[in-house]
């Protein structure tokens, strides 16, 4: 919590290359990015000190910081600024930064749980204890209480309400401290001027031998404000959750191959590209590097959601993080650090939780500006009641300074939206931009690309027409044995048609790019590709222009005609879209006669075909200036720029290319009907959302007044504040909760059957 | 009402007792995880490498 923990030298650590490589993330031009996990950000006044000191330094480009996650995510210049130096300036502010970082990112975390669960706890038991001795004070027969009975009672009271006070509600003093020596009153300001005044007023009635002690209401007001408080912490954790997953997916350490074949164990930081690395069977890929064994099975499961572990063969690339199944494999690492797709995820889903959306904005706005008011009006209570009757002057100033609740209003936002993010998210539904959310709830039309967006990303053979010589699997079986060898997505195809491991080795591999490949397999020289290759000159009459076409010297031995293949949830995804109310159309830079095949199995009427990115453009466009507001849907890496032009941009991304999609939101997994889902939450969301701040409005333009007039006794406004920021909390939970049970989490592998390609 | 001298601080040594036992509790982790001791035994060989991520996750990041 405080700043004294954070030794300069600490943050030396940072300026050492091999470390601060976890954490930097270059931009080019010098610019440099870091998310830094932020210790003790509580509310809007927090975030605006932090930003203050941050954008002070010099050097500092851009500053985000997003209260609910605690992350601040920062661009800066290099030679102009350091990490260090940037670590000193949030340390000044009286804050403790990290840098996000597996490590790290536990400790700090298992710090908060465990303190907040402390003071809880003494807060609980002292709040019950006091309750109890104050129960002889207000049940027990007036006359028969003596006064040195009563006095005992009430010292009673003091000595467990005092460490209620002083350890239990620490955090609310540090706070308010904080956001006024940043001259921004957060809610921490009325909570801990209400706390400090109700039990100052309380010792010096009973060492008076007053009226009134509330010893018992000042306990139970910080136990509330702690349940409250530390359910938000529980739900903060949680949407952190996935990040720290993805963070800490990659393991500490990895096994490297030295020179001599021996194996080393080092640790991850210690991989540089070029490493050797051997990964045991159902160890985790350390890193991303490329294969350099003949096959292995993998499980990426953690990054793409798909369930089914995929093939890779030798000079693949294996991403860090993903599962080796068969092993133990050789790999040569190429990225290390930040620069792998993991991270790069990982990146992607922090800066969605570090950017604060407009909705946030807002609402930290109106609560700083309520936070204000309710300072005055307790003023002016305390003023008024001076002149009506002193002796309530006191505890109605109290009751208005306790029963507001500017939480509610602070929290309203942040809660809906950081829960949004982490359902989502759990959904497989990577939500980039937060703003996202708020447009796609609002969306009235969905644009499809076809190719690798309503259908798979790879080819698959609908037909093998023989010419008699050999049979449908044998034929398939020399065709794969040429295909193996080259990447290109037709042979992909038919590679990956074959059912069988172990093929005839092919020798005198030569490729023709654009053309086919030409190999020896079983002393005979075949030749795979366009017609035009493979029977060279023999060429009788023309084949249709889409078949591959294997051959030998004595002719055809076989002709390969290859489809796309509609993804299998591209229909229910449509309908549900369609139900919602929602208008679908289908732009593609195909062929018309593809385009209308594939539109009619969808049902959907509106399609265009021969579609450059400028026409898509144009038509995206069109739509919008009709008050559409309008969804994209592409694979976020060819049609990047495209999707650029739509209110939200949707990408169906797998795998390394996540890292690269740009775009508003990430499908991953490659599953369509994630789309109708997000929107049903996105729409729930705002649903939440919007009540909330009409319960935060309502709630204090009811109470307020009444504890003004002094109707309300301080118990009851603890009580009413606590329950109030409760309601936003528990609130904001259930979203998501309708649709649980048809979510897949990403930790349990969903079972999803893999379909047979062939 | 004598009883009271004994009763008091008999109920201020259980409230120490109890907030002394529960610190010891969170200090030794006993609130660390609230989900997964529960599955613990369902497990069939628990010194077979963990075959699910999140015991790969919680194995990456032993104590220091």
């Amino acid at each position: 919590m405080s700043a004294g923990v954070c030794a300069d030298d600490a943050h030396r650590v940072w300026a050492r290359p091999e470390i601060a490589r976890h954490a930097i993330r270059d931009l080019g031009a010098g610019r440099r990015e870091t998310l830094l996990l932020v210790d003790g950000v509580r509310c809007a006044g927090c975030v605006r000190s932090i930003e203050r000191a941050l954008t002070a330094e010099p050097g500092v480009v851009d500053v985000q910081i997003n209260p609910a996650s605690r992350r601040a995510r920062i661009v800066w210049r290099d030679p102009d600024t350091s990490l260090p130096q940037l670590l000193d300036a949030v340390a000044r502010a009286g804050y403790r930064a990290l840098p996000l970082d597996a490590e790290a990112l536990d400790d700090v975390r298992r710090h908060e749980s465990r303190s907040a669960l402390k003071r809880l706890i003494v807060a609980a038991f002292g709040a019950m204890q006091a309750m109890m001795y104050a129960g002889v004070l207000y049940l027990g027969d007036p006359d028969a209480l003596d006064l040195a009975t009563r006095d005992f009672f009430r010292w009673l009271g003091f000595l467990v309400a005092t460490p209620v006070v002083l350890y239990s509600g620490r955090p609310f003093f540090a706070g308010a401290l904080r956001s006024l020596k940043a001259r921004r009153p957060g809610m921490d300001v009325p909570v801990a001027l209400a706390v400090a005044g109700i039990y100052v007023a309380s010792l010096i009635e009973a060492v008076r031998g007053g009226e009134h002690v509330y010893f018992e209401s000042v306990s139970m007001f910080v136990f509330f404000l702690l349940i409250g408080r530390y359910v938000e912490m529980c739900a903060r954790h949680r949407a952190g959750d996935l990040t720290d997953a993805l963070a800490r997916l990659t393991p500490p350490h990895a096994d490297r191959r030295l020179p001599n074949g021996e194996i080393e164990r080092v640790g991850i930081r210690e991989l540089v590209p070029g490493d050797r690395v051997r990964v045991a069977e159902g160890a985790v890929v350390p890193a991303d590097g490329v294969l350099l064994a003949e096959r292995c099975l993998v499980d990426e499961a953690l990054l793409s959601g798909e369930s089914a572990p995929v093939e890779r063969r030798r000079g693949e690339m294996l991403v860090g993080g993903s599962v080796l199944v068969d092993g133990p494999v050789d790999i040569r690492v190429e990225r290390v650090g930040s620069d792998t797709a993991l991270a790069g995820i990982a990146e992607l889903v922090g800066r969605a939780q570090a950017s604060r959306p407009r909705l946030a904005q807002a609402g930290e706005r109106a609560a700083s500006r309520f936070v204000i008011r309710v300072l005055v009006l307790t003023g002016i209570t305390a003023a008024a009641w001076s002149f009506v009757d002193p002796s309530r002057a006191f505890t109605a100033a109290l009751a208005v300074l306790v029963v507001s609740c500017p939480c509610a209003f602070a929290l309203a936002v942040p809660v809906a939206i950081t829960r949004a993010l982490a359902v989502l998210a759990r959904r497989g539904v990577l939500v980039v931009k937060p703003d996202a959310i708020e447009a796609l709830a609002g969306a009235t039309h969905v644009v499809f690309d076809k190719t690798g967006t309503l259908t798979e990303p790879a080819l698959t053979i609908s037909r093998i027409e023989t010419r008699g010589r050999y049979s449908d699997a044998e034929a398939l079986r020399l065709a794969a044995a040429l295909a193996r060898e080259s990447r290109h997505p037709a042979a992909r195809a038919i590679a990956a048609a074959c059912p069988e491991r172990v093929l005839d080795a092919a020798t005198e591999v030569e490729m023709k790019p654009g053309l086919g490949v030409r190999a020896t397999v079983g002393g005979r020289e075949l030749r795979l590709g366009r017609a035009d290759f493979a029977l060279g000159e023999r060429l009788a009459k023309p084949l249709d222009e889409d078949a591959v076409v294997l051959a030998d010297d004595a002719g055809v031995i076989a002709a390969f005609r290859l489809s796309e293949r509609l993804r299998p949830d591209a229909r229910d995804a449509v309908d549900a879209l369609e139900r919602q109310g929602v208008k679908v159309s289908i732009a593609s830079g195909d062929s018309a006669e593809k385009v209308r095949a594939i539109a009619a199995k969808l049902g959907v009427r509106d399609w265009h075909a021969r579609q450059m990115p400028a026409d898509k453009l144009a038509r995206l466009a069109a739509l919008r200036e009709r008050g559409e507001r309008v969804v994209a849907v592409g694979d976020g890496v060819n049609d990047a720029p495209v999707l650029g032009g739509a209110d939200v941009a949707v990408a169906l991304a797998e795998g390394a290319e996540l890292a690269q999609a740009t775009s508003d939101i990430v499908l991953t997994g490659g599953r369509l009907t994630h789309l109708p889902r997000a929107r049903a939450i996105a729409i729930e969301t705002l649903k939440i959302l919007k009540q909330n701040q009409r319960w935060a409005l309502g709630y204090n333009l009811s109470v307020v007044p009444l504890a003004a007039l002094g109707f309300v006794p301080p118990l009851l406004a603890a009580l009413g504040m606590s329950l109030s920021s409760l309601v936003v909390v528990l609130n904001a939970m259930r979203i998501g909760r309708r649709d649980a049970g048809a979510a897949a989490r990403p930790l349990e592998r969903p079972a999803v059957p893999a379909e047979d390609p062939a | 009402m004598n009883v009271l001298v004994v009763m008091i601080p008999l109920s201020l040594v259980l409230l120490a007792g109890a907030v002394a036992a529960f610190f010891w509790a969170v200090d030794h982790d006993q609130f660390a995880d609230m989900e997964t001791p529960a599955l613990v035994p369902l497990d069939d060989d628990p010194s077979v490498a963990p075959a699910h991520a999140s015991d790969v996750i919680r194995a990456g990041t032993a104590r220091r």
